[in-house]
């Protein structure tokens, strides 16, 4: 009981905080990005797999929050709502950043979905093998598994079809498991 | 002690994930790419229309370009289809010439288009009809055209 009244309590809060950001309150906004920011960043680096671009994406995506906050309705948990908009903003960010081989002829035709070559210094257990994981490979886990996407949604947000998205995610837990024995 | 089954570490993991603090404060960047502009409603309401449509239109003749020149594979596609952007990567060049760009880097990242697009020349030169050549040409050309737009005609996406 005192913890829903404590969820309450904090949804209430930020309901308010958001109203203020949405009225243009940047020391407003500077506070939802202290409540949020780790969130954030821990899915654009799951996705990105690479320290540098994940701090680009999430700054990115906190400045495209800013102008399109008002397009944030109530309906859904604002958490929920971001974490949408973040996941979108690091596909987006992916395709910016790929070079013009990789854009113009796809992975499976390229032969080039290797496994990742991030810098894993510094993170333990289940994190430090996904960010191993091949691209493809591991955004599916992380949208499937991590944030509970279903593949259909995935496929829509990857471009690709929902046999693939089941089965790049059949390949990453077979990674992992191989992995995680070797260890 | 023996470390869990896979499927249990997994589970444990997923139950029990932590967020990860970046390295670096980014609230200054932030603060200094919002601090010009305010949350959307205080936009003009026309501002982004003129943008979207000009976006609109070059996908749209880009398009029509890439049918006519790739569907029907005439001689000299290549040449055709080159006259054709390089006439509208020219056109938003001079249209844009006094708007800031949103990045820096955009000059480098058209370079690396423009490199792209001189290897596929040359590997149409000795397959002037390859359809998968020039379709790959073709998406380099709108690739630029979509850069030059994206940075200075910024659409943010719906979120």
């Amino acid at each position: 009981m005192l913890i829903d009244a404590e969820q309450a309590f904090a949804q209430q809060s930020e309901h308010a905080l958001i109203e203020r950001v949405k009225s243009g309150d940047q020391a407003a906004y500077a506070t939802l990005y202290e409540l949020h920011v780790k969130r954030v960043y821990s899915l654009c680096l799951r996705l990105l797999a690479d320290k540098e671009h994940a701090e680009d994406a999430t700054q990115e995506v906190f400045v495209q929050l800013w102008h399109k906050i008002a397009n944030f309705d109530g309906r859904s948990q604002f958490s929920t709502w971001l974490h949408s908009v973040t996941s979108n903003i690091a596909i987006s960010y992916i395709r910016k950043h790929k070079s013009w081989f990789q854009k113009v002829v796809s992975f499976e035709q390229s032969g080039m979905d290797e496994q990742s070559a991030a810098d894993c210094d510094g993170f333990n257990g289940l994190d430090k093998l996904v960010l191993r994981l091949p691209e493809r490979a591991r955004m599916v886990f992380v949208l499937h598994a991590i944030e509970g996407y279903r593949h259909e949604e995935i496929a829509s947000m990857l471009d690709m079809a929902v046999g693939s998205s089941k089965s790049q995610f059949h390949r990453a837990r077979q990674l992992l498991k191989e992995w995680y024995e070797n260890e | 002690m023996s470390k869990p089954e896979f499927e249990q570490f997994l589970n444990d993991s997923l139950n029990h994930k932590q967020d990860i603090s970046p390295d670096k404060d980014l609230w200054p960047g932030v603060e200094r790419a919002i601090a010009t502009g305010q949350p959307e409603q205080t936009e003009k309401p026309n501002h982004g229309w003129n943008k979207l449509a000009a976006v609109a239109a070059c996908c749209i003749a880009a398009l029509l370009t890439v049918q006519l020149f790739v569907g029907q594979g005439e001689p000299n596609s290549m040449m055709a289809m080159s006259d054709y952007f390089t006439k509208q990567k020219q056109g938003l060049l001079v249209q844009y010439q006094n708007q800031p760009a949103l990045t820096d880097n955009w000059q480098q990242q058209l370079k690396e288009l423009e490199e792209a697009e001189s290897a596929i020349k040359q590997a149409l030169e000795n397959e002037p009809e390859n359809p998968a050549l020039l379709q790959m040409l073709s998406q380099v050309y709108q690739q630029q055209l979509d850069l030059i737009n994206k940075v200075h005609a910024p659409k943010w996406q719906t979120i």
